[in-house]
């Protein structure tokens, strides 16, 4: 069933690819979207519980090196793949227009489906070829469907960005590479659950390569830039399912590192440096998407936080964390793209104010993401950055006490200029006296379905934040009720 | 007196070079208006020694060595055929050529003698050198066929130095005595470290490592593509099997003395290749400086030859990296016949408007990047980090991981100029459509070899040594 996951969307996305001439673009992305519908019923019915792993396959690979062909569903990766299905599904239903290229929906669908591996895969060597896969062809989006020419969207620009993007991830997926040689020498095997407990190196190398891609500060900078050149699906999926290959990535290999104790504390203070850091970025940007890109370096900043605290209740907010911030952020992305679509610039200024009565559908649910962005109770993006604090209150084993009370000060200080940024956006745009533009024009039938999604998902996670946390221990029902 | 051959050893090499002699006679006795005359007694010569190598079950590292040479000569033989009707081109001294040098990398890697190993050197390098000046009336060869003699003559007296300070320590030149009066031996550690030293200069300079590598990016664009393949991948294995063999049979209780060498030359020549491979525009020079920066990354497990999978490890890269890079020249030759120039503007959307040969060398490249979906490159690139881990050198590990991403910047480079929109209508040259087909026919089955591998990396982890 995994195999079928995985592949499905693969296979046809390769079609896709090369038979480009041979369909429409409306064509092409409505098979795509059956594609991840397909992903994303198998998603849900592969599941048999928490506990074990749900749909194991465990096939010879490479005999010399003890790779397998393992992959399976666990507790920890289910919520993750269940939103890159479900994220996928939204990028090709928001393709369904006319001057699609299907060449694009085949890449979008290739790397929804390597993104899916990832979450799957139970083999150290596996992850990480999934975990390679996607990067060139997100290459391709990033730098062949930039958005139009402003700021940095252009030609040259978008391919800088994209290439810097690339360079950066494989500078660290390298060093992956190194870090996955030690574990296997280290541990003498590479399934994840098998794996022994591995070096200083192994930990510090594997620690730097997620923080890359997650992104920590300092290691952020080539975020902001991919996300504002890519194409709205492709700033979705980047910040939607590529962040969360960083975080998973470190919630899967932390129990494999066992000198993780000596990463983590620099972890914590640089998941809260960057949760402070992006406040004040954001409360400076004019470019809409660039704003959503920092804003996701904060978010991710609250995950690491949570992960590096090492405890059941850091677990819980990292993949609750994760999940949340792909579904808020896409809505975001999606709403952002919207505007860009509308106004040819996702300039803030240039967008003008007064959207709740030029645009009032459009600015409605720009609003429900902003506040679901900056953890307004009742929406998904709270639970996370609630159970974050919480984690870091309660110190967990790894982190001394005043690292992890700094990390908390930090992280309260990021929440506040949070809100500050976000409402500042909110005020710029969607309140103030109209100023009615030609472009005006409120959500089509197609944005509506997207992004009604989108919204729904978030407010049921926000009012049953159950659905995620049963997956763990039950002991913080209490935080959760 | 009478000497001893081995000739479970020597058969395929003597067979090559009887092949080579048939080529050459063949050429001489028939017009040398075909290339088939002589191609065709190359490419069976070389058949049937492989046939005889498999017969033989000669040394196991040597075995894995000695086909990865004859199968790229082979594929270089074939691939050649680009050439026919190239009057510039002389069909049957270049099939003597080919085949006496690949005799001489047969003799190197199952070389057990120091002797062996120099008249093997020497018999790998003078055709090598004549190869790079054969292409008739062109001034820029024969100058980069110069530069590469100069270059060999030095590095091979260096080595003959060497050798004979060796021979003075240790009263042999077979490897077994040399590796036993190493042990405890009578004179100064300093002179074993310069011997040491000095004798694995010479090899390093054939596989091209830094600081020795400065004439491969004169030699692999001076000669014709099919030869800098050649020079890539065959001579390469060769010099490549040769250290491994003299480190781990001669002279592995010197290790001391060679492994931070030997650390250090495979770190520098992986940066300084890649660095060098990022300014190179033209397809052809991106592929001889690449090369250079492979060598490091064949280099470096030999540092754990000691501990176990310092011998398989490289080997087993060896194979990979000399399957793409051939696929990869092979698809060059065919692109420069047909549209005469290898720049950056006529190689644009290639792998639109003839995918047949395009996405080959797209496949090619990501393959020698170690990026999927050419899982296999990224598997041999675990393969050769692993022991370098092991042998606790993580420091090396971690400027090879470096090195992946500096390789992946340019390799990216030429995937993207093959994917691109293609610019106006390209120049197609008119040619002799029957043997551009032959090696366009080689390319692919290359390819298929490097697909199927990256779907069951096992069918060569395992089988190889």
């Amino acid at each position: 069933v995994i195999a079928a996951i995985v592949l499905v969307p693969a296979v046809v996305g390769l079609a896709l690819m090369i038979g480009r001439r041979l369909v429409s673009g409306r064509l092409a992305a409505g098979v795509g979207a059956g594609a991840m519908t397909v992903s994303l019923v198998l998603s849900t019915v592969v599941w048999d519980g928490r506990d074990g792993i749900s749909g194991e396959i465990d096939e010879s690979w490479i005999e010399p090196l003890g790779a397998r062909l393992h992959v399976g569903v666990t507790a920890v990766s289910w919520p993750f793949l269940l939103m890159t299905a479900f994220i996928g599904l939204l990028c090709c239903l928001w393709l369904l227009a006319d001057d699609t290229s299907p060449a694009l929906v085949g890449l979008v669908l290739v790397i929804s489906a390597s993104s899916m591996g990832v979450f799957t895969a139970l083999d150290l060597l596996l992850f990480f070829v999934f975990f390679e896969l996607a990067l060139i062809p997100m290459w391709f989006v990033i730098a062949w469907w930039a958005g139009p020419s402003t700021g940095a969207g252009s030609g040259s620009e978008a391919k800088r960005a994209a290439t810097r993007f690339l360079l950066f991830t494989v500078g660290g997926s390298a060093l992956l590479l190194v870090g996955i040689a030690i574990i296997g020498l280290d541990g003498g095997t590479l399934q994840v659950f098998d794996a022994g407990t591995a070096s200083l190196a192994a930990a510090v190398l594997v620690s730097l390569a997620f923080a890359v891609k997650t992104p920590v500060v300092p290691l952020h900078t080539w975020l902001p830039d991919a996300h504002s050149a890519a194409p709205t699906v492709g700033s979705v999926l980047l910040a939607a399912v590529f962040l969360k290959l960083g975080t998973y990535g470190l919630i899967l290999f932390t129990p494999v590192l066992g000198r993780f104790d000596d990463v983590a504390p620099y972890l914590a203070i640089a998941g809260a440096v960057g949760i402070v850091w992006s406040g004040f970025a954001c409360y400076v940007q004019d470019d809409l998407k660039r704003l959503v890109a920092y804003s996701s370096i904060g978010h991710m900043g609250f995950v690491v936080l949570a992960i590096s605290t090492q405890s059941d209740i850091g677990l819980a907010a990292a993949v609750f964390g994760s999940v949340a911030h792909g579904l808020v952020t896409g809505l975001l992305f999606f709403s952002a793209g919207s505007l860009k679509d509308r106004f040819g610039t996702a300039s803030i200024t240039a967008i003008g104010r007064g959207l709740y009565s030029r645009t009032p559908w459009l600015a409605v649910i720009f609003v429900i993401a902003a506040v679901a962005s900056l953890g307004l109770p009742g929406l998904a993006g709270f639970w996370g950055e609630l159970l974050s604090l919480r984690a870091a209150y309660e110190v967990g084993d790894v982190l001394t006490k005043p690292v992890a009370w700094t990390g908390l000060g930090l992280a309260l200080l990021g929440i506040a200029l949070t809100t500050a940024y976000f409402v500042r956006a909110i005020r710029l745009l969607a309140q103030g006296e109209p100023d009615p533009q030609d472009a005006d024009r409120d959500l089509g039938r197609r944005e509506i379905v997207v992004m009604g999604a989108l919204v729904v998902a978030i407010v049921v996670l926000g009012l049953v934040p159950q659905l995620v946390l049963d997956l763990y221990e039950p002991t913080y029902y209490s935080v959760a009720r | 007196m009478t000497i001893p051959i081995d000739w479970t050893v020597a058969g395929p090499a003597t067979i090559v070079m009887a092949g080579a002699l048939i080529a050459l006679l063949v050429d001489a006795f028939y017009s040398r208006r075909t290339w088939l005359g002589s191609e065709l007694p190359s490419a069976i010569a070389l058949v049937v020694a492989t046939i005889e190598l498999f017969r033989a079950d000669g040394p196991q590292y040597s075995f894995a060595l000695s086909l990865v040479v004859l199968i790229g000569t082979l594929f270089v033989v074939v691939a050649s055929t680009v050439m026919n009707f190239e009057n510039a081109m002389p069909p049957g001294e270049y099939h003597f050529l080919l085949l006496s040098a690949a005799a001489g990398a047969l003799l190197m890697v199952t070389a057990r003698d120091l002797v062996t190993l120099i008249v093997a050197l020497e018999l790998l390098s003078l055709p090598s050198i004549a190869l790079v000046g054969l292409r008739q009336g062109d001034r820029g060869a024969i100058r980069s066929a110069w530069t590469f003699f100069l270059a060999s003559v030095v590095s091979t007296a260096i080595t003959l130095m060497g050798i004979s300070l060796l021979y003075g320590v240790a009263g042999s030149l077979d490897y077994a005595v040399v590796r036993a009066a190493l042990v405890a031996p009578a004179v100064p550690d300093g002179v074993v470290s310069v011997a040491v030293v000095l004798t694995v200069v010479g090899l390093l300079f054939k596989l091209g490592a830094v600081p020795f590598h400065v004439w491969i990016p004169d030699a692999y664009g001076g000669a014709s593509v099919m030869v800098a393949g050649f020079l890539s991948a065959v001579s390469k294995a060769a010099a490549l099997g040769a250290v491994l063999v003299l480190l781990a049979v001669a002279l592995p209780s010197a290790q001391d003395t060679w492994r931070p060498v030997v650390a250090v030359v495979a770190a520098l020549t992986m940066t300084i290749g890649n660095i060098g491979a990022l300014r190179q525009d033209d397809a052809i020079g991106l592929l001889a400086w690449s090369s250079i920066a492979q060598a490091g990354f064949l280099l470096a497990p030999a540092v754990a030859i000691g501990t176990g999978d310092g011998l398989t490890a490289p080997v087993q890269y060896l194979a990979v990296y000399a399957l793409a890079n051939l696929v990869a020249f092979a698809a060059l030759a065919v692109v420069l016949r047909l549209r005469g120039s290898t720049r950056p503007d006529d190689m644009r959307g290639l792998a639109r408007t003839d995918p047949w040969m395009g996405i080959p060398l797209v496949f090619a490249a990501l393959t020698l990047a170690g990026f999927p979906p050419a899982v296999i490159g990224l598997v041999t690139k675990f393969v050769v980090i692993r022991p370098v881990v092991e042998a606790d050198h993580v420091w090396l590990a971690v400027v090879m991981g470096v090195n992946i991403m500096l390789g992946l910047a340019y390799y990216l480079r030429l995937v993207v100029t093959l994917c691109d929109r293609p610019v106006g209508e390209p120049y197609v040259s008119p040619s002799p459509p029957f043997s551009v087909r032959i090696a366009k026919t080689s390319v692919l089955l290359g390819t298929v070899t490097l697909i199927v591998l990256s779907a069951w990396p096992d069918l060569l982890l395992t089988h190889l040594p």
